[in-house]
């Protein structure tokens, strides 16, 4: 009793006993992880196999793979991640050349450069929404900024986002312009871990700027890109807000990515079975594309040793 | 939280009527979702001032305004996660379908019928209103005009009119009435620049398509006299991607010219294929997509929505539009609108009949509002005394001096309706002409799968045939898995 008073007893010493001080740390974390995390996860993949409308309050009834082979089966879904492979490849490649530059520019000291890289990292900084605002406004063909400098060429108003390459290439530069300065982070952390007496002794041996870049530069950026490319690639192959608000997924459907389709299918259609079982198998897409990269990377890095 | 705080104060009035005091009015919140917008907010800031339960409690109304363009997505979540938030919903008529039969919305009938002053509001409503807004299976104005009682025997009712909306023509007085332009116009065409309300009550779609023309003018170019610092536009109506922003113009087209989209009161021996894509649907759709050459260059992209037509008219760049009444307030408004003090109001042109009659029918806009199911019999009770509230005579006169519309024929035809707002006049013409798309719960995979057809035809990529075959073969397949075709 005298213990319980003074803290040292009771179900409160229990619990707070350094053998468990641990594990109850940790609980709050791992409870939300599960019920945030887990057992949606779980939940909607149960949801997969059965009938279920989330507008209506039928009992869901169990319809085993069918979900899985309707959405397998569905032009609709082909079309959407062949949009989707246009949009990432696009704009990833994009981003690595333009961060990729970026960093060259920002390793070597000039003047202010300090506060242009912080300018340039603003976009990274900005919400979805307020880039995909932004873009559509530039594009917008009567008052936007994009058709305004064109107008001074020619007599029609520039349309941007008129034609299926158009809206798609509207997209690409949008997302290229909000995540380059990513790429160009991952780039310049590699760049300046490069140790300076290489390219001292590369200069004494009166090497090429390319033999340079080739021999000395690139294997220490080399692990920084793939990781850039693996990053970006899994990202951009979630892209919604951006495509949302700026094209809804069109002209038509040529810019509905997986994801607004995935949106659309969930939430607005209330196909909740069906969009369960499509978004496992972008999951599992996703899982397969990591994956590949694991193994590539760690395949370099044994050929290194 | 809100059941532990019921509980405080029921047991709170059991204790004062034991002990012989007053007993205190019980405090109900009646929770509705809406969209944000002046109709809306009006309501609630009337509300607060005036209402009064006539049973005694203590009622609060209290909105939750949720922005336009998220309003279906986060009233379908709110409904479908359980959380039962809201006692009323505002909801697009299109809507009913998918949650009466999801078991959301709740079925008013015998409440209508068991109350005089319920059943006496619904026969003065307007019938293409209750046809909308109310009747779940839908019926059409037809059916319920044929049926004759109010409330028609085996119909089912779940919503009245919270706002009524139907497109009207913005116009810019200053350059419809100049007389240089009109003199023009009159020489290129041999007919007249529309100016007055009488003039527009004779414009069809061809004589909209020659102001369309008419009007394009280039940065230097004169206009009503004055040079032009930025490229002006004629006209522009809907043609927009997102929710129903192309359909809703569109169906007016195939309407007028005697066309019909597939028809969800006559089913299950309704076809979608030969009707939706039947040769008067294509040359209605045709027509509809010949004038988007005159109006900004955002209908290019698809992307012309109700509020980019608002906005573009709003900076003064569009002579004439067609958008909803609903969204008329803000181009009155000064520190919003260029043309706030230039603009006139009028009913949508429409297509010219063999006998020189002008056909207007068009898709009806506006929302009712809906009880949920979840409710007690006493939260029903009060939630349709705010309904008897907002549907009485004076509070929708006052809706409607702050840029409101009401449903009822009788205030409708009071004598200072017209004059209260200046699109006034143009809306009670317009809204004898309404009819509503489908509502099946359906209704969002065909809305989409429309709007992605139509944008296609928008953009240039199809033809007018090629997207209507698309979309009646999809309501085909849709609605024969459904089973609402045989």
């Amino acid at each position: 009793m005298a213990d319980a008073a003074n803290g040292r007893g009771g179900f409160g010493a229990w619990l707070l006993d350094p053998k468990r001080r641990g594990a109850l740390l940790v609980t709050p974390a791992i409870t939300i992880l599960f019920v945030m995390n887990i057992f949606p996860l779980l939940w909607s993949f149960g949801l997969s196999f059965f009938n279920y409308k989330a507008s209506s309050l039928r009992v869901p009834s169990f319809r085993g793979l069918s979900n899985y082979e309707r959405v397998l089966t569905d032009d609709k879904v082909w079309e959407r991640f062949q949009t989707t492979a246009i949009i990432v490849g696009s704009s990833v490649i994009l981003q690595l050349i333009i961060g990729f530059l970026l960093a060259l520019m920002f390793a070597k000291a000039f003047p202010m450069r300090r506060i242009v890289l912080m300018l340039v990292l603003t976009p990274m900084m900005l919400s979805f929404v307020s880039v995909g605002v932004f873009f559509k406004l530039f594009y917008e063909p009567t008052f936007g900024v994009v058709s305004y400098l064109l107008s001074n060429f020619s007599d029609e108003r520039f349309v941007v986002m008129g034609s299926p390459a158009g809206a798609i290439a509207g997209i690409v530069i949008a997302d290229a312009w909000m995540w380059s300065p990513f790429v160009m982070l991952l780039v310049l952390a590699g760049l300046v871990s490069v140790p300076k007496y290489l390219y001292e002794a590369a200069e004494i041996d009166r090497a090429s700027a390319w033999r340079r870049f080739w021999t000395i530069t690139f294997p220490y950026i080399k692990s920084l890109l793939l990781l850039a490319v693996l990053f970006r690639t899994i990202e951009t192959f979630k892209l919604f807000d951006i495509v949302y608000i700026i094209t809804e997924g069109g002209p038509g459907s040529s810019t509905e990515t997986i994801a607004v389709y995935l949106y659309r299918t969930a939430f607005q259609f209330f196909q909740t079975s069906q969009s369960s079982a499509l978004a496992y198998i972008v999951l599992f897409i996703v899982v397969v594309m990591t994956n590949l990269y694991l193994y590539t990377v760690n395949r370099r890095a044994e050929e290194v040793n | 939280m809100r059941t532990l705080m019921g509980g405080l104060l029921g047991a709170t009035t059991l204790a004062a009527g034991l002990s012989g005091a007053p007993a205190l009015a019980e405090d109900i919140t009646i929770t509705m979702a809406a969209p944000d917008w002046p109709p809306t907010r009006f309501m609630q800031e009337y509300a607060d001032q005036t209402y009064t339960s006539p049973s005694g409690a203590n009622v609060k109304l209290e909105i939750d305004f949720i922005p336009w363009p998220s309003f279906y997505e986060r009233v379908a979540a709110s409904l479908t996660s359980g959380e039962q938030k809201y006692q009323m919903i505002v909801t697009d008529s299109q809507w009913l379908g998918a949650f009466v039969e999801g078991g959301y919305y709740l079925n008013l009938t015998d409440r209508i019928k068991a109350d005089p002053e319920l059943t006496a509001i619904m026969q003065d409503l307007h019938p293409a209103l209750v046809s909308a807004y109310s009747t779940y299976p839908h019926r059409t104005r037809a059916q319920l005009e044929e049926a004759g009682e109010v409330p028609a025997p085996g119909v089912n009712y779940y919503g009245f009119p919270q706002f009524p909306d139907t497109y009207v023509t913005y116009y810019r007085e200053d350059i419809f009435c100049h007389e240089g332009e009109m003199a023009d116009f009159e020489a290129k065409y041999g007919t007249n620049l529309p100016c007055t309300y009488e003039d527009w009550q004779d414009t069809d779609w061809t004589k909209w398509g020659q102001i369309g023309e008419f009007f394009q003018r280039k940065k230097g170019d004169m206009l009503a006299g004055e040079t032009l610092d930025d490229d002006f536009y004629g006209i522009a109506y809907q043609a927009g991607k997102g929710y129903d922003f192309s359909t809703m113009q569109i169906n007016a087209f195939i309407w007028q010219q005697g066309g019909d989209i597939w028809d969800e009161t006559k089913a299950p021996e309704a076809q979608a294929e030969g009707v939706v894509n039947s040769d008067v649907a294509v040359a209605a759709f045709e027509e509809y997509l010949s004038y988007l050459q005159y109006m900004p260059p955002v209908a290019q992209t698809g992307q012309m929505d109700i509020f980019v037509i608002q906005d573009l008219y709003m900076q003064g760049k569009v002579g004439a539009i067609i958008d909803w009444v609903g969204l008329g307030e803000p181009i009155l408004d000064p520190d919003a609108s260029k043309v706030h003090d230039k603009s006139a109001f009028a009913p949508a042109p429409g297509t010219r009949q063999a006998d020189g009659s002008i056909d207007r029918t068009g898709n009806i806009g506006g929302q009712p509002f809906v009880l949920t199911t979840w409710n007690s019999d006493e939260i029903v009770d009060e939630a349709l005394n705010i309904v008897k509230w907002w549907l009485s005579p004076e509070t929708q006169l006052e809706a409607v001096k702050n840029g409101g519309q009401s449903g009822r024929m009788s205030v409708m035809a009071d004598p200072q309706y017209n004059d209260l707002r200046p699109w006034n006049r143009a809306h009670v013409e317009m809204i004898d002409w309404q009819k509503d798309v489908w509502h099946i719960p359906e209704f969002f995979e065909m809305l989409t799968q429309q709007q992605e057809e139509f944008d296609k035809a928008i953009t240039g990529q199809i033809s007018a045939k090629e997207a209507l075959d698309a979309v009646a073969e999809f309501q085909q397949e849709l609605l024969e898995d459904i089973g609402m075709i045989e």
